[in-house]
């Protein structure tokens, strides 16, 4: 589940005037001819960074973004909920490998990716630093957080670089089910008792803000960004998926009768767009640098989940083995 | 879950060690009796019974599997890419081998046909080394429409699920309650725009 | 055939897949490695689906629906052997339980699916091949695990000698065991038992973990019966935290 929020502080631009001009060429060229890249072929330095710093955050967002649906497993309200619940954290986790794998493919090993997600390195979607507090929460995440993370990885699917576009079509091949699930759980809730009305509506004043800043502030439009377009590593601005999330979902929340806590937000009829109260980009910066609700609870459990398994992975390390990256 | 987590400032973790996550295994599945067995990725194991466990449940637990083949990453040889609609059969050099061994061996053939797409078996040679059992499969399939990569794996190096254990997908079509399909919420939103219809009177 | 004996035997086994799927569900996002994160998952999916599958069985006998017979009753009204109710500890003591578990759950299985109770027999025929994988995926790890470093055989090697005393007392009689096996629904718990021990010894025997004496073992009885350790009411309340919110709810 990821919204492609956290891209947006650009790396050092490097210069691509150090990179051959043929190769250049015939690598964009081959993008340019809609051909996607594999693994072993030539790719510009820029490239290689911008892959392996985006894959590795949105698998960093799959693995974390398990942990607040996860608590509500064993609390699950019945069979039909509860084995959805389960395999629905489950797959997050089976997406979380999918992309690490996907990263690995371009050098980064998944050790130095796992400790630089723990060491606080590298960065995953901000909206997992929000706390999950009631089963409503949870029905929130699974909807709405989840159909966010559809439209940026549709797009994304798209993209030119090969193994990050397998993994991709499978995600969003399993991730329509969440969506799917997460919509029915809050159609029950919303259209069930007094108190679960409540509980949803509660939920969605909670987790409104975060959702709106799930695809990040509005891009800086710079070479660097032409650059990452033309080469379908960024597939969409975070302004067109938060625009296209807006048109998807609102009208499917209001027919519910749930009410969105922001009273700017309408689509203007002019404009085709919608519009909305500028979400709090200090808090969204203040929140991803560390200082939100749970981003110490997170790492922590991660941290933990990692030293509590080292010695099942001491015990089988086999010293000879040779570790090669995967091949697609 | 209940975990005694640490309280305050905590130190950086260490640094994980090489192979903390092991070794990689490439996993390949059949969807359906009788068709080409498929790539599917890569799982992180410290052998091969242990992919095996990992691969079944990581590829196999959400579409319809007849069986399951694993093969170590390190034992697979790669061809360059070539272009899409083209044949990389044409153009790759087929080196001289560094070692042969003395007798035929089986080695098994995936292709990749488009970018983006993913590798499928292609069918079993016989070589004395991987050089030439390339050159055996382009005799064999090599004419088979537009190849951009090649993948040859002795089949020794390859686990195969085995027959009698193809009871252990039988009930994944039935597992519908991970099916974006099992979910259908229209009449319960019908049902509640009627009941609740704005009153125009207002 | 004795409709109270079937329904006994049908509670024994619901009950104990209930309680171990929501327990092995407790792993999900803190496994050893990500792969084995899935694995685990899968299997406590799959526990919780069968407890569904003999839950609908009971339902067909006249008992109340599946949700309300297992998130609304008590620790005193449950048959689950006390094994499966012992918090995750860490993943030996997991492994350890999987693996003891699941060797007898399979033999059950493979002897209910020729039982002479047809509806049992159906769904025990079904199912059976996901224990098989549980039971792959146990016996692969322990055989690897019982024969690496000295830290994991000792980690191993103590849940063992912990869980023993639970293990053996999966194996409780029920007070209509002799009707189930005259009327050939199984052949009940001490074949179950004998086959097992035949099982989870050759496991062992390829690895450096040692099988204590199991005649100086006394078996901790009483789960089939309604006693439970102190660990079992809280998982419940648990399990029904959201559900009592409103009872009457759709949910």
């Amino acid at each position: 589940m990821y919204g492609g929020g956290n891209v947006f502080e650009a790396t050092k631009f490097d210069d691509l005037q150090t990179e051959d001009p043929a190769k250049l060429e015939e690598f964009e060229a081959r993008i340019a001819r809609g051909e996607k890249i594999e693994p072993t072929d030539w790719m510009p330095e820029l490239y290689r960074k911008q892959l392996i710093r985006m894959i590795e955050q949105h698998a960093h967002s799959e693995i974390i973004g398990a942990l607040p649906e996860g608590t509500w497993i064993t609390r699950a309200p019945g069979f039909r909920r509860k084995m959805a619940q389960m395999a629905k954290v489950q797959d997050e986790v089976g997406h979380a490998q999918l992309l690490y794998s996907a990263a690995e493919t371009l050098g980064k090993s998944r050790e130095q990716m796992l400790t630089d997600l723990i060491n606080g390195k590298s960065k995953y979607s901000n909206v997992f630093n929000y706390p999950a507090y009631t089963w409503a929460d949870s029905n929130i995440i699974s909807w709405l957080i989840d159909a966010g993370a559809i439209v940026n990885q549709l797009a994304n699917a798209k993209g030119s670089y090969g193994p990050y576009s397998r993994a991709l079509e499978r995600i969003c091949a399993e991730e329509a089910f969440h969506l799917k699930y997460g919509h029915d759980a809050v159609v029950h809730m919303a259209t069930g008792s007094p108190k679960q009305r409540e509980m949803i509506q509660a939920a969605l004043n909670r987790w409104w803000p975060p959702i709106m800043t799930f695809f990040g502030p509005s891009d800086k439009m710079s070479t660097h960004t032409e650059t990452l377009m033309r080469w379908k590593v960024k597939m969409a601005t975070n302004d067109e998926c938060r625009q296209q999330f807006l048109d998807m979902y609102v009208p499917k929340i209001w027919e519910l009768g749930l009410t969105v806590p922001d009273p700017n937000l309408k689509k203007n009829m002019e404009t085709g767009q919608w519009d909305y109260t500028e979400p709090d980009w200090d808090e969204f910066k203040r929140v991803i640098n560390g200082d939100g609700p749970c981003n110490a609870e997170r790492l922590a459990v991660r941290r933990t989940a990692e030293e509590r398994g080292a010695w099942v992975r001491r015990a089988l390390l086999n010293p000879k083995a040779k570790y090669v990256r995967p091949l697609a | 879950m209940r975990l005694n987590l640490p309280e305050g400032e905590v130190p950086a973790m260490e640094p994980k060690p090489e192979l903390d996550q092991f070794e990689t295994y490439e996993a390949f599945h059949q969807k359906k009796e009788g068709t080409a067995y498929t790539y599917v990725g890569p799982v992180h194991a410290p052998n091969e019974d242990v992919a095996f466990l990992f691969a079944k449940e990581q590829y196999s637990r959400r579409f319809a599997c007849t069986g399951l083949w694993i093969a170590r990453t390190e034992n697979i040889q790669v061809t360059p890419y070539g272009n899409d609609g083209e044949n990389v059969y044409d153009t790759i050099q087929f080196d001289e081998p560094t070692q042969r061994s003395e007798q035929p061996e089986a080695y098994e053939i995936f292709h990749l046909k488009k970018r983006g797409k993913a590798h499928t078996y292609a069918g079993r040679v016989m070589a004395k080394s991987y050089p030439e059992a390339l050159a055996e499969a382009k005799k064999a399939f090599g004419d088979k429409g537009p190849i951009v990569n090649v993948w040859v794996v002795k089949s020794k190096d390859v686990l195969q699920s085995a027959e009698e254990d193809k009871d252990m997908w039988t009930t994944i079509p039935e597992k519908k309650y991970r099916e974006a399909i099992a979910y259908k919420v229209m009449d319960k939103i019908t049902k509640y725009k009627e009941e609740n219809k704005p009153t125009t009177a207002q | 055939m004795n409709e109270l004996a079937i329904k006994d035997l049908l509670y024994k086994l619901a009950d104990d897949q209930l309680i171990l799927g929501h327990r092995n569900s407790e792993w999900t996002g803190f496994g050893p490695i990500l792969e084995e994160d899935i694995a685990f998952s899968s299997m406590a999916q799959d526990k919780i689906g069968h407890s569904l599958a003999f839950y609908t069985l009971l339902q067909e006998l006249g008992e109340a629906d599946p949700d309300t017979v297992a998130f609304t009753r008590n620790a005193n009204q449950f048959h689950n052997n006390q094994l499966v109710e012992l918090p995750n500890g860490e993943y030996d003591f997991s492994l350890i339980r999987h693996f003891l578990y699941d060797n007898a759950e399979i033999i059950r299985f493979e002897m209910l699916s020729q039982s002479s109770y047809e509806p049992i027999a159906k769904v025990a025929t079904k199912l059976k091949g996901e224990v098989k994988y549980h039971v792959l995926h146990a016996n692969t790890w322990i055989k690897n695990l019982g024969s690496s470093t000295e830290e994991a055989i000792l980690r191993l090697q103590s849940s063992l000698n912990e869980a023993l005393p639970y293990a053996l007392a999966m194996f409780e009689n029920s007070k209509y065991e002799q009707e189930l096996i005259d009327a050939g629904v199984y052949s009940g718990e001490d074949a179950v038992k004998a086959e097992w021990l035949k099982r989870i010894q050759t496991v062992i025997e390829k690895t450096d973990l040692k099988l204590p004496d199991l005649a100086t073992i006394e078996p901790k009885f009483g789960g089939r019966y309604g006693k439970h350790t102190e660990h079992l009411q809280p998982l419940l309340d648990e399990m029904a935290e959201v559900f009592k919110i409103d009872p009457t709810a759709e949910w």
